[in-house]
């Protein structure tokens, strides 16, 4: 980025801070503030360990200074501004999660399009939020879009606040379905001398396991025998032996596998919750990023700020708008629709924004300001 | 409630105002070396030598001097200045107040209901810990303890344990909920009891041999030689019978005798075992054919290796001596006057080939 770009983009940031307010966090004035100023070079200095006591009133802060990057911290301390975070006397952090792109295990991102991987970033984040909202039942719950490639979602349940680190892992491990085996969601009931196995089938994960099975038990009884044996006989270690019991099981015992009963189709049954498992937590797990939500003292995006690297809003969404929210159209900063800016670029470029598409070759070109402002933000544009 | 009550769970909010109650100040028990300052010491012993706290002669004191010896063994741990101490006194207690919980709810489930005032029901100990709203039944059932709990995900994250078993990922959660079974309640509740007896230990602002803590001294001086028995002995990992000193070769073959070993002996040969690099599941391969059980070696060496990596050393030769255990065979006390010295020269002088008896029993 040259020295002009860079200073065309840090002034037209001020003129945005200047018409907006941004989204202060509850307790702003006990959370860390950092930011990253538009500084040459590719290496980003954070200036961090700051109060709102440093920074002053946060909205004049951000016309003054127009910083790049705005971050607060998820925890809430007693000295802020101290230099050490054993200075800074820990008093909980909200516990947030970060859905990115580059974790999406569906989205290849030197092939997929901006608009393809935030749509599979969405679908993700209501993955997500089932776990968060159903599954957890955490009240004060916020959804962000990061402005970059992703969603943030802050929640800040009282519950939560004082969890270490290592409770947080626990969550991450639940979202993520890490290591879960079926064996971990079968538990033995003893009754009257005899042991059998049975599907945890009162939540989590293995209620959803237990759900497949009941959707593949229903599968296999509209097909004819030898189609039932074939799905069955597909899944790894079930031989026809196994399959025919299980077929068995299906017609002559459906409601203790209703039950969640692991023992009526043998030892196949077993290894159908097995297979099926694996299928569901491939399927509904949330590709979280582990760090964001395990480190308590993490640095997050401020709402209603610009992400230095497309010029967008970091834009809080309500709960309600989710489906509506169109990052691509709702996060283009209002003060740079309608103008236009002239920008060279080096490489065929193609933008989707605020409901058009800019295709350009490389050379000189005047475009919309808010498309100007993405290339040169994103580093494929110079201002001319 | 009861003072039968209050002696056996202290910690309790009301127990301390009974304390108030009874008129008597901790200064003057302590100045009179009332019978509770003695029970109060031996508490704290027994919650460092066995992890438990229930008095071994319990028709020897009366209510009040069990409920006294509470605040007593609270400044007593804390005076020994001993991070590790605090926490192994807190989970001895805690453990001891969990076994009182399984008898009081086995008790109230007789269908009886509550036949004696001395009993604490789970509505009143949940309520004591701050846990009311916070863990409940998963249905009611009028007169029996329900198998089933529904414990709020927050709750469950602070006071679940390590192991995989608690795994949130594998668990019932819903709606904010984890599902636990009833047996892992007890677990739950021994965590909240732990931190509470731990919560405002150590006492701020007692110096030993001043004021008011003046006459313990030697209550602490007794104490303090059980914790100062950590001997500097070198990092020993390997298991051959043969070379053990002849005190826990005795206590072995007592134990496979089929005789109930002391506890103070039980203590001695696992802190003996455990000290040369034996993990609990080799103890318990290793004492198959005794009279100790599996749960008993788990339970006591569990406590015995913490995670800081401080261990309890089995206690030194003039202790065994006065025990009775060491009998200064072969003179040894002039070469290592603690049987895991003894045990570490034995290894060094031995010159032939040893093998370890881990490598033994893993190879078949």
């Amino acid at each position: 980025m040259d020295d002009a770009t860079r200073e065309y983009l840090r002034e037209r940031f001020g003129d945005y801070y200047r018409q907006s307010t941004v989204a202060l966090p509850p307790a702003a004035n006990e959370r860390e503030w950092g930011h990253i100023p538009w500084t040459p070079g590719t290496g980003t200095t954070m200036v961090r360990h700051q109060s709102q006591l440093d920074l002053g009133d946060v909205d004049d802060f951000l016309a003054r200074e127009s910083p790049r990057h705005v971050y607060f911290s998820a925890a809430r301390y007693t000295d802020p501004s101290a230099s050490t975070m054993s200075q800074k006397g820990w008093r909980g952090a909200d516990l947030v999660f970060d859905l990115d792109a580059d974790h999406l295990p569906s989205v290849d991102p030197s092939e997929a399009t901006y608009a393809e991987m935030l749509a599979a970033c969405k679908d993700a984040l209501h993955r997500l939020l089932a776990f968060v909202e159903a599954d957890f039942g955490f009240d004060d719950v916020s959804v962000v879009f990061s402005g970059g490639r992703g969603y943030h979602v802050h929640v800040r349940d009282p519950e939560i606040q004082d969890l270490d680190s290592d409770a947080r892992r626990e969550i991450v491990d639940y979202v993520l379905a890490e290591n879960l085996d079926t064996d971990g969601l079968i538990r033995t009931v003893s009754a009257g001398g005899t042991t059998r196995r049975v599907l945890r089938t009162e939540g989590g994960w293995g209620r959803r396991v237990h759900a497949a099975l009941v959707a593949f038990v229903d599968d296999l009884d509209g097909l004819d025998e030898s189609a039932a044996l074939e799905r069955l006989t597909a899944i790894d270690g079930i031989g026809e032996g196994r399959a025919e019991t299980i077929l068995g099981a299906v017609s002559a015992n459906r409601e203790a596998i209703a039950a969640g009963n692991m023992e009526a189709g043998g030892p196949g049954i077993r290894l159908l919750a097995d297979s099926l498992a694996q299928r569901v937590a491939d399927a509904e797990s949330a590709p979280i990023d582990e760090p964001v939500t395990t480190d308590t003292h993490r640095l997050i995006r401020l709402p209603k700020s610009l992400h230095g690297g497309s010029g967008l809003v970091v834009t809080p969404i309500d709960r309600e708008a989710l489906d509506a929210f169109d990052p691509l159209v709702d996060a283009v900063p209002e003060p740079f629709r309608g103008g236009s800016v002239e920008i060279d670029i080096d490489e065929p470029r193609r933008v989707e924004l605020d409901g058009d598409i800019t295709k350009l070759e490389p050379g000189t070109h005047t475009v919309a300001e808010h498309v100007g402002v993405f290339l040169m933000a994103r580093g494929e544009a110079e201002k001319v | 409630m009861s003072a039968r009550l209050y002696a056996r769970y202290p910690f309790l909010e009301a127990a301390r105002q009974a304390v108030g109650e009874l008129g008597v100040d901790i200064e003057t028990l302590i100045a009179e070396g009332a019978p509770a300052v003695d029970r109060g010491r031996k508490r704290v012993e027994r919650a460092l030598m066995a992890g438990r706290v229930d008095a071994e002669d319990p028709d020897e004191w009366r209510d009040e001097d069990e409920l006294l010896s509470y605040p007593i063994a609270r400044i007593l741990v804390s005076l020994l200045d001993s991070g590790a101490a605090i926490d192994k006194y807190a989970a001895a207690e805690a453990k001891t107040a969990v076994e009182r919980l399984q008898e009081d709810f086995a008790a109230g489930d007789d269908g009886l209901r509550s036949t004696t005032t001395a009993r604490l029901d789970r509505e009143t100990i949940l309520d004591e810990l701050g846990l009311s709203g916070t863990i409940r039944p998963a249905a009611d059932h009028a007169s029996r303890e329900p198998a089933w709990f529904r414990v709020e995900l927050g709750a469950y994250l602070r006071l679940a344990g390590d192991g995989d078993r608690w795994r949130l990922v594998d668990r019932e959660v819903a709606d904010g909920e984890v599902r636990i079974e009833r047996e892992e309640l007890f677990s739950l509740l021994g965590t909240a009891i732990r931190r509470r007896i731990a919560d405002g230990l150590p006492f701020e602002g007692l110096t030993e041999g001043e004021g008011i803590v003046e006459p313990l001294e030697s209550d602490l001086g007794e104490l303090r030689r059980l914790l100062s028995e950590r001997t500097a002995v070198g990092r020993i990992d390997f298991v051959n019978r043969a070379l053990f000193p002849p005190c826990i070769e005795n206590l072995l073959q007592k134990a496979e005798d089929g005789i109930e070993l002391e506890a103070f002996e039980s203590f001695t040969l696992m802190a003996f075992l455990t000290g040369i690099g034996m993990e609990p599941d080799e103890i318990v391969d290793f004492c198959a054919e005794s009279s100790l059980d599996p749960e008993g070696i788990r339970y006591q060496t569990e406590y015995l290796t913490d995670d800081r990596g401080t261990q309890y050393p089995p206690p030194s030769c003039e202790t065994l001596s006065a025990y009775g255990i060491c009998h200064n065979e072969d003179d040894h006390w002039k070469t290592a006057s603690h049987p895991l010295a003894y045990y570490q020269s034995r290894l060094e002088d031995r010159e032939e080939e040893l093998v370890d008896w881990r490598a033994d029993t893993n190879a078949e």
